[in-house]
């Protein structure tokens, strides 16, 4: 028995507020449970970015394509990490596999994550780098980078024209396929959360929706600041044309993400359920700060404000490039807060609709800040390992930068 | 042919890695497990098996067949034994130990004892048995004119 | 090729459709027939069911205590497989609901008695649902619904996730801080297999907690569902839950 969190429900069982079930002091999903969604939304939102050029041909786009599918990689790796460090067994994790219950949203997922993971994502970045793989395989000179390209080759380095053109259809139809994957992996975290009928606040069939788009505008957002960083960090010039478009495409995902919120919460208001009274004690208290002022001022209206205002008024690139920096940072910041006001909010309150309990986070301790902290850092360090393995950056480009 | 020769390789890896998955989910999924249900067989079995520490009232009335049978026609006699004097299968099972001897309050606990569920309370249903306990002969045990087994 | 890829995928996106449509058809169908199927322990024996007499209870908490005797629950205050709950009604037309310590820390008198017009005690457990929730989202099968009746937790093969206990509308389930897994009442599934009863209905002094064997027509169970007006909790959330309460007062939450 964890004396830890013994001591901090004892604590916490002082600070209840009306009446809960005796169980329900315990929050049984912690800030990692918040994480996770955040990160296969940021997986599904950078794939989608990439399938946009892909399939829907928008070539503004094409200097982040690769870009794009290294940070879903990225952050993709990651994504099964809070989850079974989570896990009251984590030794018992992989039993999701073996017998999958085919009723639980949450068994089904783990094997959407194995073929996203596996079919779409990792076969798409191979067949597209493939050339260039085969190429720093003969041409690498630090010999452990040589050794890894060799592995990813397969031991075949035939590029004939050929070879490549079929490496290109079957690319194509992957990221066909891809982007209803992008769409069932991220959509079903939303139907894990909104499949439960005990919760309210989780219980919609929204939900699902809701969260691939808000997941799209913070892949978005989150692949747009990792690419105008990039830029930076190599001292090369943005293509403005691509971050413009980019820019678009996340106004377009803010706002129809902005609006299924808004769609839900008029719809909650006016019907006034039996949990109506709760869930608004809930958002006027407990989730102001994270809800009203993060989520929906800062996260949500004031990107809409400055995006909308780079699409109706002619801004300088230095304007604009500061308004999309902006935005995407506040987009992120509400997107993750979001999370938080569905994972940690709706277990606020007791499912008696009487009352709410507490959330202590520790610092420490497996499902601690410090943990979610690592957790949220390591798929940047990943990301970082793939660039210097993988760099998206176009040849004429590395070029320029060298020079 | 040799144009997609690297797509063969992905291909053998692909069915390769499966097959190991097939293999190592037949040695890891317990045996019993989908007998009965999506879940494991003997779990049920290993239910049924968990350690008891409450008797139950017939064991009892084996050895105090006199505070049975007084109980049996009393009002109390819908009130287990081990109701009031805790589990007892330890005690059933070695009557003669110290240890597990059955739970009987002190005199000085009584009052309170019986309170616990005889003290009025308005959330109580009216026609239960109860009454003011600083006002009902706040000084004696309730068993000086109440006979617990047979409380009348 | 650009046509080429649009259309690609419109195809793809139209098979997916259909696939789905195919099935939203046919599960109604499904539906259909469950709808006139005749309940469980019509056709299994023994099959458990539990019944609630509220207007008996009188809120002494031994099955709260016994519960955790018998089944070794963590003694702390936000682990328990039963409780019970007390509501006071106000003239206001206010509610006031607690159960401190599961009802085993014992209830103060309430403030201004003047005001209070129903007041009255509420035992919970878990309600063993024929179409329990938790059952539906283990990802595991670690938590199942006996061919007998009864819900259970395999605590050898539970993984932690507390999927269950977030599905749960009652508040039965808790996540054992020993075992690391989830727990609950499991009916005393060791007690009820060797004949006994549970802990809870074994020392209920009033009669408040029954038992028995839904599949046998002559049953005190089986009588009392069949002819005392019962309710469930939460009916409306269609849980198929087994434990029926008389006496259920509008504001049992």
């Amino acid at each position: 028995m964890d004396m830890s969190i013994i001591e901090m429900l004892r604590e916490a069982l002082h600070k209840v507020s009306g009446f809960i079930y005796p169980n329900e002091l315990e929050l049984q999903w912690s800030v990692l449970i918040v994480l996770y969604p955040y990160i296969t939304g940021l997986v599904a939102g950078a794939f989608v970015l990439a399938s946009l050029e892909r399939v829907f041909d928008v070539k503004a786009i094409k200097p982040i394509y690769r870009l794009s599918l290294l940070v879903a990689l990225a952050f993709l790796l990651i994504a099964p990490l809070p989850l079974n460090v989570h896990l009251g067994h984590p030794e018992r994790g992989f039993e999701i596999f073996l017998t999958p219950h085919t009723s639980s949203a949450m068994a089904m997922f783990g094997f959407v994550y194995l073929w996203y993971l596996m079919v779409v994502l990792l076969m798409e970045v191979w067949l597209d780098y493939r050339k260039e793989i085969v190429e720093w395989s003969r041409t690498e000179t630090f010999w452990p980078k040589r050794l890894f390209y060799k592995a990813l080759t397969l031991g075949v380095d035939n590029i004939s024209p050929r070879s490549l053109e079929i490496d290109d259809k079957i690319g194509r139809i992957l990221t066909v396929v891809g982007l209803p994957s992008a769409l069932l992996l991220h959509g079903y975290v939303g139907f894990i959360f909104g499949s439960i009928k005990a919760n309210p606040w989780w219980s919609t069939p929204l939900m699902p929706v809701i969260f691939i788009f808000s997941a799209m505008a913070s892949g978005i957002a989150g692949v747009m600041l990792v690419y105008m960083l990039m830029c930076w960090v190599r001292n090369v010039k943005i293509d403005m044309p691509c971050l413009d478009t980019i820019g678009k495409f996340l106004l377009t995902a803010i706002i129809v993400a902005f609006s299924l919120e808004m769609l839900e919460s008029i719809q909650t208001i006016y019907e006034a359920e039996e949990h109506f009274d709760i869930i608004s004690l809930l958002v006027e208290g407990k989730l102001f700060v994270s809800m009203i002022l993060i989520q929906i001022i800062m996260g949500s209206l004031t990107p809409i404000f400055l995006l909308g205002l780079v699409q109706m008024v002619e801004l300088s690139e230095k304007a604009r490039k500061f308004f999309y920096a902006l935005s995407g940072v506040l987009c992120l910041i509400g997107i993750l807060a979001m999370r938080w006001n569905v994972v940690i909010g709706g277990q606020f309150f007791s499912k008696s609709f009487l009352g709410f309990t507490t959330y202590k986070m520790e610092f420490a301790g497996r499902e601690g800040l410090l943990s979610a902290i690592v957790v949220a850092i390591l798929p940047l360090l990943i990301l970082a390992a793939l660039l210097y393995l993988l760099p998206p950056w176009p040849k004429k480009e590395e070029k320029a930068a060298s020079v | 042919m040799k144009d997609v020769q690297h797509l063969l390789r992905v291909a053998v890896i692909f069915i390769a890695a499966f097959a190991g998955f097939l293999f190592v989910r037949n040695l890891l999924v317990p045996e019993s497990f989908g007998k009965l249900g999506h879940y494991r067989a003997d779990s049920v079995d290993e239910f049924a098996a968990q350690p008891r520490h409450y008797a139950g009232e017939p064991a009892c009335k084996k050895c105090h067949a006199q505070q049975a049978s007084d109980k049996a026609k009393s009002s109390h006699k819908g009130i287990s034994c081990e109701s009031c004097h805790g589990a007892l299968l330890a005690h059933a099972e070695n009557p003669k130990s110290a240890d597990n001897k059955p739970r009987k309050p002190k005199e000085a606990e009584v009052r309170a004892f019986c309170g616990h569920c005889h003290a009025k309370s308005l959330s109580r249903p009216a026609r239960f048995p109860q009454i003011d306990v600083t006002a009902h002969n706040p000084d004696a045990p309730c068993s000086m004119c109440h006979q617990p087994h047979q409380p009348k | 090729m650009k046509n080429f890829s649009r259309k690609d995928f419109l195809k793809t996106a139209a098979g997916a459709a259909f696939l789905m449509a195919t099935r939203a058809f046919s599960s109604p169908v499904q539906a259909a027939e469950k709808f006139f199927r005749e309940p469980p322990w019509k056709r299994k024996k023994p099959y458990y069911g539990y019944a609630v007499d509220t207007t008996k209870c009188i809120g002494c908490a031994r099955c709260v205590e016994a519960c955790k005797t018998e089944n070794d629950v963590p003694r702390e205050k936000f682990y328990f497989r039963t409780w019970v709950e007390r509501y006071i009604l106000r003239r206001s037309g206010e509610v006031n609901v607690d159960s401190p310590n599961g009802g085993l820390d014992g209830y103060l008198p309430p403030a201004d008695p003047e005001t209070v017009t129903k007041s009255f005690f509420v035992p919970k457990l878990c309600n063993h649902c024929e179409h329990s929730p938790c059952v539906q989202v283990c990802p595991v099968g670690a938590t199942f619904l006996t061919e007998d009746g009864v819900v259970l937790v395999d605590k050898k093969y539970c993984i932690g996730c507390r999927y269950c206990i977030q599905a749960c509308p009652y508040g039965s389930r808790f996540f054992n801080p020993v075992t690391h897994t989830a727990d609950k009442c499991t009916l005393c599934y060791h007690r009820i297999k060797k004949g006994l009863k549970p802990a809870c209905v074994e020392v209920c002094p009033t009669g408040t907690r029954m038992f028995g064997d839904l599949s046998d027509p002559k049953s005190a169970i089986t009588k009392f569902y069949e002819t005392e007006n019962v309710m469930v909790l939460k009916p409306h959330m269609g849980t198929g839950a087994k434990v029926v309460y008389k006496g259920l007062d509008k504001e049992v939450r």
